[in-house]
C-alpha cells in the first residue's frame, strides 16, 4: 500500500529542493571528494574507483537528501561539504599538483 | 528505523521504481538476450564458430595480402580486433602516413572481414539481431541528440541502483521472515508483494552488480570525467587519456619501404606461446611495410587461469625484438583489473554457456520483479477512497506499461523468424530492415493490447503468441538453411543448435505458464486481517503476522 502521506513532503518547493539537492548536490559532493583524495593518493586509482564507486556514494547521498526535514538545508549541507573539498582541491593544486 | 524514515524511503522506492520501470524492463529483457549475442549472430548468418575461438587461430597474413591488393596498405596503422565470438572480425585501417601516397591510401576505413572467405562488410550490412538487441539494451537507437540514448540508459541504471538501495532498506526488518512467505491464494496485492520481495532478494546480488557495472560502463566516463578534466587536469584531456591508456602508441613513419613485409602470423604465435593461457584479442600493425614497422599484440588471460589479466607486447617487426611488454599475470594494474572485472561481470562471458543460462534466467526474474512492482503499485491504489479519476489513470498507466513490456517477447520471436525468412542478404539495407521488423511489430502488438485494456489478456496472449512464434524459429531456420537442429547437434555446430534449442525451451516454458494462468475472481476490497493466515511451525508467528499486515501498508 502507498506510503503514509503524513510523513511525506507535500510542498512543491520542498520537493524540488530535495530532488535537486540529491541529484546535483550529491554529484558535487561525490566528485569533489574523489578529486580531493586523488591529489594525495594515486589519482589513477582514485579516479578509477570514482567510475563505479562514485555512483554508489551518489545514490546514497541522493537518498539522504530526502531525509532532511528542510530541503534547502540539504542543499546547504551539500554545498558546504563541496566547498570544503574544493578548498582541499585548491590547496592541493598548489602544493601537490598532478599535471 | 522511525516511521518517518520508513515511509520516506518507501515512497522514494515507489516513485523511482515506477518512473524507470518500462525502460528498465526493456534493458533487462534485451540485455538477457544479449548474453547470447554471439550465438544469435552465428545462427542468423549460418556461420558457426568453435566454442572458444580467438585471434591466434586466424591466418592474418592471407587477410593482409587480400587487403593489400585492394587498399594499398603501405604506411597505414592496421588493427584486427576480435571482440565477439563470431567469424567476422573488426578491421580498422588508418589513413596512410605516406604523404606521397594516393588519395585512396590517405583515407582510413573500418569494416568487418570474414576470416574464412575474406569478404568484407560495412557496419550496416553486417548488422544482426544480436547486434540490434545488444544495442537496444542500452538504447543506442535513441541517440537522437548526441548520446541521448546512452544517457537515458545510464540514468535508468543509476535510479535502478537507487531503487535497490531503498528497496533493501525498506525491506530490511522482514528480510528473513518474509522470504518464506508466499501466499498465492491470498489477495492479488499479497501475491504480487510476496513475489516482488522474495524474487527481489534472490536476485539482489545479481541486480546490484548489474546496476553498478551498467551505470559505470555506459555513463561512468561521460558523467564523471567533465568535472575531473576541468578541475584536476586543467582541461588537459590528452593528459587524462594518457593516464588511462586511451591514447594508442604512436610511431613515426621512416618513409623507407621494405622490400618484403615480414610475416605477421609469427608474432601472433610468439605472443600466444609467451605465456600459457594468454588469449590474443587485438593485433595492431604500425607503419605497415615501412622500416619502422611495429606489431602490437594485446590480449587477456584465459578466465580459468586468471580472472582479470590484461597483457600486451610491442614487437619491432623487422628484428622481432620485444620493445614493450606488460605481463598479464603479474603486472595487472588496478585500472585494468577494475575495468576487466566490471566488464566481465556485466557480460557474463567468463563461465561458458551454463553461466550465461543462469544469468539469462536471473535477467528474466528481474523483469518479473519489475512487473510485479508495477502491479503492487496499481493494486495498492485500487481502493474505494481513491478518486475514480485517479484510479482510471492508474489503470491506463498499467495497461500501457504491460502492453509495451510483455509484447517484447512475441516481437523478439517474430524478428528472429522474419530475419531468417526474408533477410538473407548482407546489403546495407539490412540494418533498417531489422529496425522496421522489430519496431513496427512492437507498435502493432502494443496498440492491440492497449486497445484490449485487459492485463490478464495481455499477459496470457503475449506469452502464447510469443511461444507459438518462438517455436517457429527453429522451423524457419531448418527450412531456410537446412540446418535442422538435430543436424547441427550431430555436426557439433553448437552456436546454431543452442539458439534453436533455446527457443524451443523458452517457448514451451511460456506455454506452460500461459495455460496455468487463471483469471482471478474479483477480490474483496479488504481482506479480513489475521484470520486468513494459518501459520506453520518454525516460523516466527509474531514477525509473520506483522510482516503480512504491516509491511506494505
Amino acid at each position: 500500500m502507498p506510503a503514509n502521506k503524513k510523513y511525506l513532503t507535500t510542498s512543491k518547493t520542498q520537493r524540488f529542493a530535495k530532488i535537486t539537492a540529491g541529484f546535483f548536490g550529491g554529484y558535487a559532493v561525490t566528485v569533489s571528494l574523489f578529486m580531493a583524495i586523488g591529489f594525495w593518493l594515486n589519482h589513477i586509482h582514485v579516479l578509477t574507483t570514482l567510475r563505479f564507486g562514485g555512483f554508489m556514494l551518489w545514490a546514497t547521498l541522493f537518498l539522504l537528501a530526502f531525509l532532511f526535514k528542510n530541503g534547502w538545508k540539504a542543499w546547504g549541507v551539500y554545498l558546504l561539504i563541496t566547498v570544503l573539498f574544493s578548498g582541499v582541491i585548491f590547496i592541493s593544486k598548489i602544493y601537490h599538483p598532478i599535471v | 528505523m522511525s516511521n518517518r524514515v520508513y515511509n520516506i524511503l518507501f515512497h522514494t522506492h515507489t516513485v523511482s521504481g515506477i518512473v524507470i520501470s518500462v525502460a528498465l524492463y526493456i534493458i533487462f529483457f534485451a540485455g538477457s538476450f544479449s548474453f547470447f549475442r554471439d550465438e544469435i549472430v552465428g545462427w542468423e548468418r549460418n556461420e558457426p564458430v568453435a566454442e572458444e575461438s580467438n585471434l591466434q587461430a586466424i591466418d592474418l597474413d592471407v587477410m593482409l595480402d587480400t587487403l593489400d591488393l585492394e587498399r594499398e596498405l603501405y604506411g597505414r596503422d592496421i588493427a584486427f580486433t576480435k571482440y565477439f565470438n563470431e567469424r567476422r572480425i573488426n578491421v580498422n585501417l588508418a589513413a596512410s602516413k605516406d604523404t606521397t601516397g594516393s588519395e585512396a591510401a590517405k583515407t582510413g576505413s573500418f569494416f568487418y572481414m570474414d576470416t574464412d572467405n575474406f569478404k568484407t562488410y560495412t557496419y550496416t550490412s553486417n548488422y544482426s539481431i544480436g547486434e540490434f538487441l545488444y544495442r537496444l539494451h542500452f538504447f543506442a537507437q535513441l541517440n537522437l541528440w548526441g548520446t541521448s540514448g546512452y544517457m537515458l540508459a545510464g540514468f535508468v541504471a543509476f535510479f535502478f541502483l537507487f531503487a535497490i538501495i531503498t528497496g533493501v532498506l525498506v525491506h530490511w526488518k522482514k528480510i528473513v521472515s518474509n522470504f518464506y512467505v508466499f501466499r498465492p491464494m491470498a489477495s492479488l496485492k499479497n501475491l504480487w508483494t510476496d513475489a516482488h520481495t522474495a524474487l527481489g532478494i534472490i536476485g539482489l546480488p545479481y541486480q546490484f552488480v548489474y546496476a553498478v557495472t551498467g551505470t559505470c560502463l555506459i555513463i561512468g566516463t561521460s558523467v564523471m570525467s567533465p568535472a575531473v578534466v576541468t578541475f584536476m587536469y586543467d582541461g588537459d584531456t590528452n593528459q587524462l587519456y594518457d593516464d588511462f591508456g586511451f591514447n594508442p602508441p604512436q610511431f613515426e613513419l621512416a618513409n623507407e619501404q621494405l622490400a618484403s613485409v615480414p610475416d605477421i602470423n609469427q608474432f601472433l604465435e610468439k605472443a600466444a606461446s609467451k605465456w600459457e593461457g594468454f588469449e590474443v584479442t587485438t593485433l595492431e600493425i604500425f607503419n605497415y611495410g615501412d622500416t619502422n614497422m611495429k606489431v602490437g599484440v594485446e590480449g587477456r588471460t584465459a578466465y580459468d587461469k586468471k580472472f582479470a589479466g590484461r597483457g600486451e607486447i610491442i614487437y619491432n617487426a623487422i628484428t622481432g625484438e620485444e620493445e614493450h611488454v606488460v605481463d598479464p599475470f603479474t603486472e595487472t594494474s588496478y585500472l585494468n583489473a577494475a575495468t576487466a572485472v566490471i566488464t566481465q561481470l556485466h557480460f557474463g562471458n567468463y563461465g561458458g554457456v551454463l553461466l550465461k543460462v543462469i544469468y539469462f534466467v536471473l535477467g528474466l526474474i528481474s523483469c518479473f520483479v519489475i512487473i510485479s512492482g508495477v502491479m503492487i503499485w496499481l493494486v495498492a491504489r485500487d481502493k474505494k477512497h481513491i478518486s475514480e479519476k485517479k484510479r482510471k489513470f492508474n489503470a491506463w498507466v498499467v495497461w500501457i506499461y504491460l502492453a509495451i513490456c510483455l509484447s517484447m517477447f512475441p516481437v523478439t520471436a517474430l524478428t528472429f523468424v522474419c530475419v531468417k525468412l526474408f533477410l538473407q542478404d548482407f546489403t546495407p539495407e539490412r540494418m533498417t530492415a531489422i529496425y522496421h521488423i522489430f519496431f513496427y511489430s512492437w507498435l502493432a502488438f502494443s496498440v492491440f493490447f492497449v486497445i484490449k485494456r485487459d492485463n490478464y489478456f495481455t499477459n496470457k496472449y503475449a506469452l502464447i503468441s510469443g511461444a507459438l512464434i518462438g517455436l517457429m524459429v527453429p522451423l524457419a531456420n531448418g527450412w531456410v538453411s537446412g540446418n535442422w537442429f538435430w543436424k547441427t547437434f550431430m555436426a557439433g555446430e553448437n552456436q546454431i543448435f543452442l539458439v534453436d534449442l533455446f527457443w524451443i525451451v523458452l517457448s514451451i516454458t511460456a506455454l506452460v505458464v500461459a495455460f496455468s494462468l487463471k483469471r482471478k475472481p474479483p477480490q474483496p476490497i479488504k481482506v479480513s486481517e489475521k484470520k486468513n493466515y494459518s501459520l506453520k511451525n518454525g516460523i516466527d508467528k509474531v514477525l509473520l503476522m506483522e510482516g503480512a499486515s504491516k509491511n506494505y501498508n
